[in-house]
């Protein structure tokens, strides 16, 4: 079977950047301003080349080469990145290459080597092999988000998997998000005590034996239900099921035997089709923020396995994810629908959409950084003279919500589940 | 070894500590590889990682730097977006002066020009000028490019043909000489208004300008005034998702034109009378590999078109005009400019094709990026110009001498060059485009082709290259492009720069590299 975190496997991809930083700038059709300009966050914050994909590529040549060792700065311009995928697809607009899952194969080198994660990342992952949840809380506790008021089938084509920041932290999300399902009547299940962490935050600092071990249970998990579709209301959920899952075990995501769907995918449809209307109004000036592994990483998973000839010629042709197809359109509409929301888009939007900060095990590891990210995101909030920010993941949610208050920007945080709900 | 830790101290009470490092980690970043040059022979056997990396944010601390260096006598090396391989450490224990903090953007809308500190891109010009009416010609060089470094280095741009070479756009300027002291051009010696170029005060232009710039070897300016265009007043939507994004035209005002003419003689003659009409914003030939390009969802799908009869064929028998019309004034200019173009080309046998009314890589995107997406590496190694005639006939010797190189180049069927005309017909262009795959085996000849055949070519043909200042021996084309020129930067260079610390050994670097290697015959 295909190693597709391999690091070896993307020496061309690493070799073939040729600086024009893609990886850096916001598309330069979209490009809003000099303050705007930049949608990688960790070159924003550390403004060193090594801190953009161009020159972690140069680097990770380097480190395989014997040129660079080991250090302490090399683990840190390695993991002091949400993998948010801003570089991956700015590159691809003009180049096939690969620079996001050479990135993520350099952390899996990392762990190879004995050299990563990061204490914070091994802490993450023993919480996850003991409690099954990141935050390390008691396993039983993860069912409590479900109340007496929620009707949960015993049986359902559809299961509501809420990820461990909607069951622990941000309960209000998955709790939204059934009640909705209970309006619409979408009869849903759970995985119940099966319900586990998705695996995310293990293949994102390169344990990815670890993440497939956790993979398999949990798709074995929602076999036994016999339902075939996962509903999350987690972006990070959503990707992980429908690219890391099938990236780990090299397939592509049409051969698992199940289907990925967003809570703002099916509210989108359902509102289309007449069976779900907003009709409450509610009066705010609100931006959306798309997640990044919702909008420019939603794209599936499509296996490739071949070879590279003359020119880089692949044999067989392969699909790249180039964030073309991600989540965009139907949060919009849906904000769009909702009565009394006066919707603006933030400058640097949908594929060009500046992290929130949380993602790529950041929030553990590099906490300043993390809120650094979250609070440059809420400045551009307030350059469109927004009050609110909806997202569509608890992650979003949470560090956004935390560097509004730390550094007192009064701007009013939302999950877009809370605002549907609101509005129905 | 890396620079005198008095040194590292020094400058780094200057920038503070966060804007410093000497982690070989870091500097590595800074290897070169990249822009214009990557993969030629001097990337791949000059260039070496800084010892020290430095990010400037204002003219005094860049001035304060290089002072330092200065004391110390270490070679520093300026580079604002690093796009092309000359910015990037050729001595070993080298300062890189990444300049990407000086971002400081400034438009004078009224007097209708832009004052930018060397971070500054062109797509950021371009939207703040675009909002204010106004517009800068986004160069080939790519939309990613420093302004302020671009502008020196000519600017090369298909927009050029109605607002000339940025090059001569040049206004007043902050310079901070290679040994540090500011020098201040034009009417910013005066005062703190950077209207104007010429005098009152130094006018220094021309020696900043030298060949096609200096590439940070003499020095590094800090702060420039550029001009700035009246544009057409709708604005350009921009629509789509990457890699699908443009901008929108409004067709009352901005219109594409693909006309397929019958001959190259014809495309020649088309782009001299829309010169002479002074119609048009821009006017240029599309090289075929630029249709199937165009056709392709990946590098796969150019190939399977591209390796083709079809293909082949086509560069003796298509040639297409590309104009862009802008209604700068109003819609009626619009429609003037149109007749004017429609008998033009009726009266040459021209038949309109169809085209998309949107921009994705002239107005405020210039993708040079995809320049490299057919085989991997690409250079130009001509930037002619001269007459439209000269231009056009160069080209088609370069075609038939590439042949004798062709593998490693790739094979563009005898492709004779992308011209344009420039300068309403006053002047023409021709960039010649080579492409190769880097994991080849005769990279050496590729080598010969660029460094050597292309500026003999030039000598012989009379074509005025730009870029031989950086992919030609001075010792060869300085001889030859008279008053010997390489005397005249050498005389500069001493001058400016006696302790020679600024990017040495720019712009020698080829004539360098042509030195160290037995595979070239040193016959000029």
């Amino acid at each position: 079977m295909k190693d597709n975190y391999e690091i070896n496997n993307y020496t061309y991809d690493m070799d073939r950047c040729i600086g024009c930083k893609g990886c850096v700038w916001v598309d330069h059709i979209y490009m809003p301003n000099v303050r705007f300009g930049v949608k990688c966050p960790s070159n924003a914050y550390k403004l060193f080349d090594a801190y953009a994909a161009m020159g972690r590529e140069k680097i990770g040549l380097a480190l395989l080469s014997g040129d660079l060792d080991y250090s302490p700065s090399l683990l840190d311009v390695i993991y002091m990145c949400q993998l948010c995928g801003a570089c991956d697809a700015g590159c691809k607009r003009n180049l096939d290459l690969e620079p996001l899952a050479a990135l993520e194969s350099l952390r899996v080198k990392c762990v190879r080597d004995g050299q990563g994660p990061l204490p914070a990342h091994k802490k993450v992952a023993k919480n996850i092999a003991e409690k099954g949840n990141r935050y390390g809380a008691p396993a039983q506790n993860r069912l409590e988000w479900m109340t007496d008021d929620l009707r949960i089938s015993q049986s359902a084509d559809v299961v509501y998997f809420p990820g461990c920041a909607a069951s622990y932290v941000e309960k209000e999300i998955s709790q939204a998000t059934a009640k909705i399902l209970n309006r619409a009547n979408i009869n849903f299940v759970t995985l119940e005590k099966n319900d586990h962490c998705c695996g995310h935050p293990l293949v994102s600092v390169g344990l990815v034996d670890d993440a497939k071990e956790v993979a398999q249970k949990n798709i074995q998990a929602l076999a036994k239900t016999g339902a075939k579709t996962i509903l999350t209301s987690c972006a990070e959920c959503y990707k992980t099921w429908m690219v890391d899952y099938p990236k780990l075990f090299s397939k592509s995501y049409e051969e698992m035997d199940y289907e990925v769907l967003h809570l703002v995918e099916l509210v989108s449809n359902l509102i289309n089709d007449g069976a779900l209307s907003l009709t409450k109004g509610l009066e705010m000036r609100a931006t959306y923020h798309d997640p990044c592994h919702l909008g420019r990483q939603g794209e599936p998973w499509t296996e490739w396995d071949g070879t590279r000839g003359r020119y880089g010629i692949l044999t067989p042709k392969k699909s790249y994810r180039r964030g073309t197809n991600g989540v965009y359109q139907a949060p919009r509409d849906i904000l769009a629908k909702t009565p009394g929301l006066d919707v603006v888009e933030m400058p640097r939007m949908r594929e060009n959409a500046f992290c929130c900060g949380a993602g790529g095990g950041v929030s553990d590891a590099y906490p300043d950084f993390a809120m650094w990210s979250a609070a440059e995101r809420l400045s551009e909030v307030q350059s469109v003279a927004a009050e609110a920010v909806v997202s569509a993941c608890p992650y979003c949610k949470k560090i956004f919500r935390d560097a509004s208050e730390e550094n007192k920007m009064n701007i009013k945080v939302f999950d877009i589940s809370e605002i549907i709900l609101a509005s129905l | 070894m890396g620079i005198p830790q008095e040194a590292y101290k020094a400058i780094e009470d200057i920038v503070g500590p966060e804007y410093i490092t000497d982690d070989p980690v870091i500097a590595r970043a800074y290897l070169g590889r990249l822009g214009h040059g990557k993969d030629t022979g001097i990337d791949l056997q000059m260039n070496l990682p800084p010892a020290c990396v430095v990010l400037p944010r204002t003219t005094q601390e860049v001035q304060a730097i290089i002072k330092v260096a200065y004391r110390y006598k270490v070679n520093y090396v300026p580079a604002s977006t690093f796009w092309i391989s000359h910015c990037a450490a050729k001595r070993p224990n080298s300062i890189l002066l990444d300049l990407k903090r000086m971002n400081d953007l400034e438009i004078d809308e009224e007097n209708m020009y832009a004052v930018v500190g060397p971070g500054v891109i062109y797509s950021q010009l371009q939207e703040e000028a675009m909002k204010r009416g106004l517009y800068t010609t986004v160069p080939g060089g790519g939309a990613q490019v420093s302004v302020l470094a671009n502008h020196i280095n000519w600017g090369l741009s298909p927009l050029n043909y109605r607002n000339g070479i940025p090059g001569r756009r040049l206004m007043a300027a902050e310079w901070v000489l290679p040994n540090g002291e500011l020098v201040k051009l034009g009417s910013l010696s005066l005062q703190n208004d950077p209207f104007h170029g010429e005098g009152p005060g130094p006018d220094l232009r021309g020696a900043l300008r030298g060949w096609i710039g200096w590439f940070g070897a003499m020095g590094v300016v800090t702060k420039l005034s550029v001009k700035l265009f009246p544009f057409q007043t709708e604005r350009l939507e921009p629509v789509g998702i990457s890699p699908h994004t443009a901008l929108q035209f409004p067709t009352n005002r901005m219109r594409w034109y693909n006309y397929r003419v019958p001959s190259r003689e014809a495309l020649v003659d088309v782009m001299y009378e829309i010169g002479k009409a002074e119609i048009s914003a821009a006017v240029t030939k599309v090289p075929i590999q630029w249709r199937y390009i165009a056709k392709a969802t990946c590098k796969e799908e150019f190939w399977e078109g591209y390796d083709s009869d079809e293909a082949r064929s086509q560069i003796g028998n298509t040639h297409i005009c590309r104009v862009l019309l802008v209604g700068y004034t109003s819609e009626e200019q619009l429609e003037y400019e149109e007749r004017v173009l429609t008998d033009i080309m009726e009266a040459y046998g021209g038949k309109l094709g169809r085209t998309r009314q949107s921009d994705e890589s002239w107005i405020k995107n210039a993708d040079s990026a995809g320049m490299w997406w057919m085989t991997g590496a690409y250079t130009s190694v001509q930037v002619t110009v001269d007459t439209l005639d000269c231009g056009v006939k160069g080209g088609e010797a370069f075609a038939e001498a590439k042949k004798d190189y062709t593998p490693p180049l790739m094979d563009d069927y005898g492709e004779p060059g992308w011209f344009q005309v420039s300068e309403l017909g006053h002047m023409g262009y021709l960039e010649f485009l080579n492409y190769w795959d880097p994991d080849d085996e005769d990279l050496e000849k590729k080598d010969i082709w660029v460094y050597i055949t292309v500026p003999k070519l030039d000598i012989e043909f009379g074509l005025f290259n730009g870029f031989n200042i950086y992919t030609s021996p001075m010792n060869m084309t300085g001889k030859a492009f008279g008053p010997n020129c390489k005397d005249w930067f050498e005389k500069l260079k001493q001058t400016y720069d006696p302790a020679r610390i600024s990017n040495i050994p720019v712009p020698w670097d080829v004539d360098e590299f042509v030195e160290q290697v037995d595979f070239i015959k040193k016959d000029w």
